[in-house]
Formats: C-alpha cells, sequence, structure tokens
C-alpha cells in the first residue's frame, strides 16, 4: 500500500470515529440536561461551556453563550476545525484520495453521508432539529463502520483504518470523560457552596442525599455520552458514581469503548502493518504495545487519585505515537 | 406526438433522428421503451430524473466549479434516455474502429522507424516533422509488444445520409469510459424494468480487459507485472475515472510524487518501503510525464521515467509520442493509410477532405464554399475555422483570397449534420430533439485486443447546438448495443 494513501486511509478512520462523538456528546449532554434534577445542571450556560469545552473550544469561556451560536459551530460551521460538518469533509476528502482502494459500497456511503451533512438546512438545525441530526450523524457512523468491517478485505488497508479509528476513539473517549468531570467538580463547587450556607442537621442530611443523586446522574450522562450505560448496569449492577463509572471505561477490556479496550485494538492492527520480527525500541509498535499494557495492568484507584496528571500523560503519549506512526508508515 | 413526455418533441426531416424514422414513426428497436414512457407521467418523470441525479452525487461521480469563495460539486448532465444500436450496426462500427486503431499503430511504428510511408510518398514529409506532437526521443525505440496506442477514442458521428463518420481519433489519453459504466448503472436504478425487456450488451467488463492489456506490455524478463494508473490527482477533472479504473483493475492509483527512479527502475513508495512498478496506464500528458526531458516544472511527473522507460523497465501506456498520428492533418491520410498498412478498404467512412494544395480540389472548393468548412491543418480546439453557410459575402471573399495564398495551410470538408436523439430537457420538462456523437473504446495488446460493445453517447443539450463537449454544456446517455 502506498505511505500516501496510507496516511489518508488513518485520518479517514479518525475523522469518522471523531464525527461520532462530537455528535454523540452533543446529543446526550443537550438532551440529558433539558430535565437535569437541579437548577445549575439545568442551566443552558453551564450545559454550552461543557460543549464547547469537549470540542477544546476555549475562546469563550467566562462569557454569555448564544444557543445558536454554540449549536451552529458545534454541527455545521465550515470555520470550526472541531465541527461535525469539518470532520465529514475531511473523511470524505481522505477517503477521496483512497478511493481505488475502498470498496465502492464504503465510498458510495461516505459521499452520502457528506452531501446529507452539506446539504442540511442550518436553520432548521439550530432551532428545531438537533435531535434528527445528529441521530442521523450517529447512525451514519455506525453504517460507515459495518461497512469498513464488511465490504473490505481485512488486510494492510483495513487494519490501518482500524487503527485510526481506535486511536481516535481512545482520545475522544478521555476527552468526554475529562469534560464531565469538569461538569461535576463545577457542581461540587456549587454544592459545597451551599451546604456551608445550611448546617441545620435535617436539611443538611436531605442537602446531601440530593447531591448524591444530582451527581450520579452526572455520571450516568458521561456513560450514555459514551454509550456504556446499559452495559455497565449489566456489568457493576450499582448505581454509577466515580470509582465504578471511571473503571468501566477506562479500564474494562470488555467494554467496546474503553480506553485499554481501544489500545487493545490499536496494538493488534499495528502488529499487521509490522514486518519487523523483533520490536525496536521507540518504535510506534513499541509505544502503542508499552501503553496498553501500561492500562492493561493498573487499578482505577491509581488513576481517580490524580485525574488530572492522568488525563494530560495519556493525551501526550496518544499524540506521540501518532507522530511516531507518521515518520515510520507515512512518509512520502 | 400523443404522449404528454413528447408534447413539444419537434421533427427535423433534415437531420437523422435515431428514434423516430421519416414518417415520425417509431423505430421499432425503441417501441418497447415508449410503451414504458407513455405509462409514465410528467411528475413521475421529473422524479426518477432526480433520483438519478442523486444517484451521480452518491457515487461521486461529480466534478469541482471553482467559485469565488467556495468549490462547488456538480455532475455531468446524464439523459434518461438510452440511445440503442442494433447488433449489425454496432458489428460495423466495432470492426472498423478495430481496423483504424490497427492502422494507426502501424503508422506510429513506421514513423518511429523507417518511415516507409513518406518514402512511398502518401503521407508527406513535413506532416510528421512540422508536428509538435512528434517525439524525436522515440525514432528508433521498440515499445513493449509493438503497441503505441493501447487505448484509443474513437469519435463518431452518424451523417443525415444515415452513415456512421468518424469525426476524430483520440490516441492520447482519451477520457470518458468510466461515464459508460456509471450512465449504466445509474440506468439501471432509475429504469430497472426495462432492462428485462431488452437484451444489452453489458459494458462492465471494461476494467478487466483493460489490466490484461497491461499485461500484455510488460517488460521483458518480468512474470507477474505490477500495473498502476498514474493520475495528476485528485484536483483533476477526470480523477473519478482515474480512480474507478484502478479500483476495477485492483492496482494502485499513484501520483507522481509516490513515485521515484534509481538505476532506471521505477518504484512506488509504500508503507514497508520501495516497491518496483512496471506498467503504468498514465493518465498525465507526453510533456509532463518526466521534468528532466520535457516540461521542467511539472510536479505531476517523475523524474528519470522517460530514460526508464527507453530502457525498457516500465512500459508507458499509451506510448509517448502517439499524439503526432491523431491530429486533423493525418486524420485525412486515413484511408490511405489504413490501405497501405492492412491493404483493405476503409470500413468507417472519413468525412471527405479536400486538400486545397490540390488544383482539382481547389477549384471544387472555390465553386461550393457555402457547403463547407474551411479548416487550417496545423491549429486545435476550433480556431481558424470558417463555416461556409454562416460567412457573409464579403467573409467569403476573404476566406477564397486566404486560402489561394496559402494552398497548403488549409483543407475543407463538406458541413456535417449530427444525428439527432430524443434528449429530457429539464427546463421544458418534456422531450425534445438532441444532436448527439459517439465515442467508442479500443484497447490493443500484444495479440490482444478489446472493443467495448458500448460507448458514451454525448448530446449537445442546448437548441440547435452541435458542440457536445462537457465544457460547451454537453451531457451524456447511456449506449445499449443490442444483442444477436
Amino acid at each position: 500500500m502506498l505511505a500516501r494513501v496510507a496516511n489518508n486511509l488513518f485520518w479517514m478512520g479518525r475523522y469518522i470515529e471523531r464525527t461520532e462523538h462530537v455528535a454523540r456528546y452533543l446529543s446526550v449532554n443537550y438532551f440529558s440536561s433539558l430535565d437535569a434534577p437541579n437548577e445549575f445542571s439545568q442551566s443552558r450556560q453551564f450545559v454550552l461551556q461543557s460543549l464547547l469545552f469537549m470540542v477544546g473550544d476555549t475562546e469563550k469561556e467566562d462569557k454569555i453563550l448564544d444557543e445558536p451560536d454554540v449549536l451552529f459551530d458545534i454541527g455545521l460551521n465550515n470555520e470550526k476545525e472541531y465541527s461535525i460538518i469539518n470532520c465529514v469533509k475531511l473523511a470524505r476528502e481522505n477517503a477521496n484520495s483512497a478511493r481505488d482502494l475502498i470498496s465502492t459500497e464504503l465510498y458510495e456511503t461516505i459521499n452520502k453521508f457528506y452531501h446529507f451533512v452539506l446539504n442540511y438546512c442550518v436553520e432548521d438545525y439550530k432551532k428545531k432539529k438537533l435531535y434528527d441530526f445528529t441521530t442521523n450523524i450517529i447512525e451514519f457512523t455506525a453504517i460507515l463502520k459495518a461497512k469498513i468491517r464488511n465490504t473490505l478485505l481485512q488486510d494492510e488497508a483495513f487494519s490501518i483504518i482500524r487503527l485510526g479509528l481506535n486511536l481516535e476513539r481512545s482520545i475522544q473517549v478521555i476527552r468526554i470523560i475529562n469534560a464531565k468531570y469538569n461538569d461535576i467538580l463545577i457542581i461540587k463547587g456549587k454544592q459545597n457552596g451551599q451546604i456551608s450556607k445550611n448546617n441545620q442537621s435535617v436539611q443538611h442530611q436531605e442537602l446531601l442525599k440530593e447531591h448524591r443523586t444530582d451527581i450520579s446522574l452526572e455520571w450516568s450522562t458521561l456513560l450514555k455520552c459514551v454509550e456504556s450505560y446499559d452495559m455497565m448496569r449489566r456489568f457493576h449492577k450499582k448505581t454509577p458514581d466515580n470509582i465504578n463509572t471511571l473503571d468501566f471505561l477506562i479500564l474494562n477490556e470488555n467494554c467496546p469503548r474503553s480506553v485499554v479496550n481501544s489500545l487493545a485494538e490499536v496494538a493488534k492492527h499495528i502488529q499487521v502493518l509490522s514486518c519487523e520480527k523483533n520490536i525496536p525500541k521507540n518504535s510506534s509498535i513499541f509505544l502503542v504495545n508499552k501503553i496498553y499494557n501500561e492500562y492493561k495492568y493498573k487499578y482505577i484507584e491509581e488513576i481517580e487519585v490524580d485525574f488530572r496528571t492522568f488525563i494530560e500523560d495519556i493525551l501526550k503519549k496518544l499524540v506521540a505515537i501518532s507522530k511516531k506512526m507518521e515518520e515510520e508508515y507515512f512518509t512520502y | 406526438m400523443d404522449l404528454p413526455l413528447f408534447s413539444s418533441y419537434s421533427y427535423k426531416k433534415t437531420l437523422f433522428d435515431e428514434v423516430f424514422e421519416k414518417d415520425e414513426k417509431i423505430r421499432d428497436m425503441y417501441k418497447t421503451l415508449f410503451k414504458v414512457y407513455s405509462d409514465r407521467s410528467i411528475d413521475d418523470f421529473k422524479s426518477l430524473n432526480e433520483k438519478a441525479k442523486a444517484s451521480f452525487f452518491n457515487q461521486g461521480i461529480t466534478f469541482q466549479v471553482y467559485g469565488n469563495n467556495e468549490t462547488k460539486e456538480k455532475i455531468f448532465p446524464f439523459d434518461l434516455f438510452p440511445r440503442i444500436i442494433d447488433n449489425t450496426e454496432w458489428d460495423h462500427i466495432e470492426k472498423g474502429v478495430l481496423q483504424r486503431s490497427k492502422a494507426l499503430n502501424l503508422f506510429l511504428w513506421d514513423v518511429y522507424h523507417d518511415q516507409n510511408i513518406i518514402k512511398a510518398g502518401i503521407v508527406p514529409k513535413e506532416m510528421i516533422t512540422s508536428s509538435v506532437n512528434f517525439l524525436e526521443e522515440m525514432v528508433g525505440f521498440d515499445p513493449p509488444g509493438g503497441i503505441y496506442n493501447h487505448i484509443s477514442g474513437t469519435d463518431l458521428i452518424k451523417h443525415s445520409d444515415g452513415n456512421y463518420y468518424v469525426l476524430e481519433d483520440n490516441i492520447r489519453c482519451p477520457s470518458g469510459v468510466s461515464y459508460v459504466i456509471c450512465n449504466r448503472t445509474a440506468l439501471k436504478r432509475a429504469l430497472f424494468g426495462i432492462f428485462n425487456q431488452y437484451k444489452i450488451q453489458t459494458v462492465t467488463d471494461y476494467a478487466q480487459n483493460l489490466l490484461e492489456i497491461l499485461e500484455t506490455v510488460k517488460p521483458e524478463g518480468v512474470d507477474n507485472p505490477t500495473c498502476v494508473v498514474l493520475t495528476p490527482g485528485v484536483f483533476n477533472s477526470a480523477y473519478y475515472e482515474h480512480s474507478y479504473l484502478a479500483k476495477g483493475m485492483g492496482v494502485e492509483l499513484v501520483e507522481g510524487r509516490d513515485l521515484f527512479v534509481e538505476n532506471d527502475f521505477v518504484y512506488m513508495k509504500t508503507i514497508n518501503g520501495p516497491k518496483r512498478v512496471d506498467v503504468i496506464y498514465r493518465r498525465v500528458d507526453d510533456i509532463f510525464i518526466d521534468p528532466d526531458v520535457f516540461n521542467p516544472d511539472s510536479v505531476l511527473g517523475v523524474s528519470g521515467l522517460f530514460s526508464a522507460y527507453l530502457k525498457g523497465h516500465v512500459c508507458l501506456v499509451n506510448a509517448p509520442g502517439t499524439g503526432v498520428a491523431d491530429d486533423k492533418a493525418i486524420y485525412t491520410y486515413m484511408p490511405d493509410i489504413i490501405k497501405y498498412y492492412l491493404n483493405e478498404k476503409p470500413i468507417l467512412k472519413n468525412v471527405h477532405t479536400y486538400h486545397c494544395s490540390r488544383p482539382d480540389d481547389m477549384k471544387y472548393i472555390l465553386e461550393n464554399i457555402d457547403n463547407l468548412v474551411i479548416k487550417p491543418v496545423d491549429e486545435s480546439g476550433g480556431y481558424g475555422i470558417s463555416i461556409g453557410n454562416k460567412l457573409t459575402q464579403e467573409e467569403i471573399e476573404v476566406v477564397k483570397s486566404t486560402i489561394q495564398k496559402h494552398p497548403r495551410k488549409y483543407i475543407a470538408q463538406p458541413i456535417m449534420s449530427l444525428s439527432v436523439h430524443a434528449t429530457y430537457i429539464e427546463e421544458e420538462e418534456s422531450f425534445e430533439s438532441r444532436h448527439v456523437d459517439l465515442r467508442t473504446f479500443t484497447l490493443l495488446g500484444k495479440d490482444k485486443d478489446f472493443i467495448l460493445k458500448g460507448g458514451l453517447t454525448r448530446v449537445a443539450l442546448k437548441r440547435g447546438n452541435l458542440v457536445v463537449n462537457s465544457s460547451q454544456g454537453g451531457g451524456s446517455k447511456d449506449t445499449w448495443v443490442l444483442k444477436k
């Protein structure tokens, strides 16, 4: 396979996956906030800030946000690098350059997807069709992934796409966890403020109970943002809290969205590309296996104790892997 | 016409109508199609037309139009009314285009070797030496398999006398074959019911045959050749075709930057290092293939490619330098070229050409200038052409004096009328008659040839227009060749 085309396929996979996570976070977070239990997490500003935080837009931090503007930026604004329309465009551009290698069925689906997004009425989207839009996006990405699995020859090209998909998945899941974790910290801050004002014992107990429910609901939302709520309930059979939720989303090897599961996939597919018998130190395959094994053998308490460091560290390592792959496979 | 969809169809007796006979009756082979159309209302047809368009967008068969701020994607207009060619007529076309391609190949070999045809006084020497497409570097070189024009696109028209005439041979990088195939796909999706009622030859076997042809011209000493398609890149208007062909053949689609030459061998850069390339179906023009030899500013080609070719380490398809044989000047000698190399009579007619340099011809031209097209021999792209019946008396006098002053520089041909075919016109919401031509695709390999049974029927969408090129508002039709 041509190095240039391998690069295109890798990024096609990444953009397809990114599109899905942005759309899902947008949809789940927006709609669950509409009937959130307390006034604060129901407030539009809080939700809009969370949406921008997830896509990494820090420009309007601490500013009053306009809902249609934020929705437009994340969904259909061509000028925002992180927007869904931009991700779909880039996925298709990359598919275009590798058009001879992928199946007609896969290419036609990407193309149809692109025209769907391109022709979506912006006004409808901003005012009444957020649900329709995001649901369609999520379904399109599911179809795309089915076409990747079921219509492609499972060779190097397939592995490159799967590698891109899974690397992006691990990064996006971490971003989503980070965004919701951040939301929860803000909510907790507000609650602490309330508690210090009310110290009469009966009320105090009730408030604490209420707060616990509020926080648990935020953990549930996080699980739904990663499409893992039902399976987490099945697995842990407990109300979501910080430990069981993070454990499920980061360290559970059987959860298809967990960070460690995605890393396992990355490790599996990078093996297909490498023809070296002995893994050279500091090669991308070495780095992938190193990080995979690091998380495979970890307790969630080790992560939870210093969550910020975990986020920074893992994102830095994943970016380094992507760069290394570029050097090794995509240079042309 | 009774059918609502044909209410504004105007029949012209002076033109050959592909669908209707002289007495305005529907030709036999179109009758079944007509029955289908008569069941449809205008609204039905409009919605079908929209579906067909969507099919092109979804298949990604589009080209970019660059505007002020944004680029827009457009599709080539496609018509839902197929053109039908019966098998007897097709046999004639097929034999004719193959004969021409073979003769052109022998001519090219001769031109770049002994030049016997010049010595025999059949083609004047200056026709060759003055051509900008003659490549000195190719003289004495034997291309693998002895083939120059592996892929030929022959443009045919049907004149008002009901005969096919060849208008042009294209043997550099003829394009359009992917549209033949996707027109078929789109029509099948829109009007699937009709296909049960006709026995139509397939057009989907082109890529497979192209690959087999490419493999016949592999360099010496190579068992399993690695073939690739070389494209200028995604921004080229024919990129869809390049990727379609690469995918159809299951070979890599490469750009110039994916290839390099080392010790006169060509390699592509893969994720596991260099891989040797043996046959390149290049969709990049001669002057851009190698900056070392041709245009030094070319970023589309590969440094050292031409030298690797001359060493016999890689085969280029079509061969460089074929352009010398498909220009207007050589066209006029085609009947003689066929006779000289194959000792056969031309099967397909050439548009008769009068040479101003021949006294008898000149006499005829001066007397019949109203009915002739006067063309300079060494211009292309339609420059310097005078159409007799569109000129004023003064202009005719100017033309007359010019051709008498420079008789060697001009030729004259009768004004040809392209046949017409019923075509759906969106703005009118009905069928109207429009001029059409036909491009066929012929493949030549070592001991193997193939003619695609079908072709690209191009339509001039503007009323009365004779220009079918897509750049001038032309569309296309699916073309059915009926089985025996």
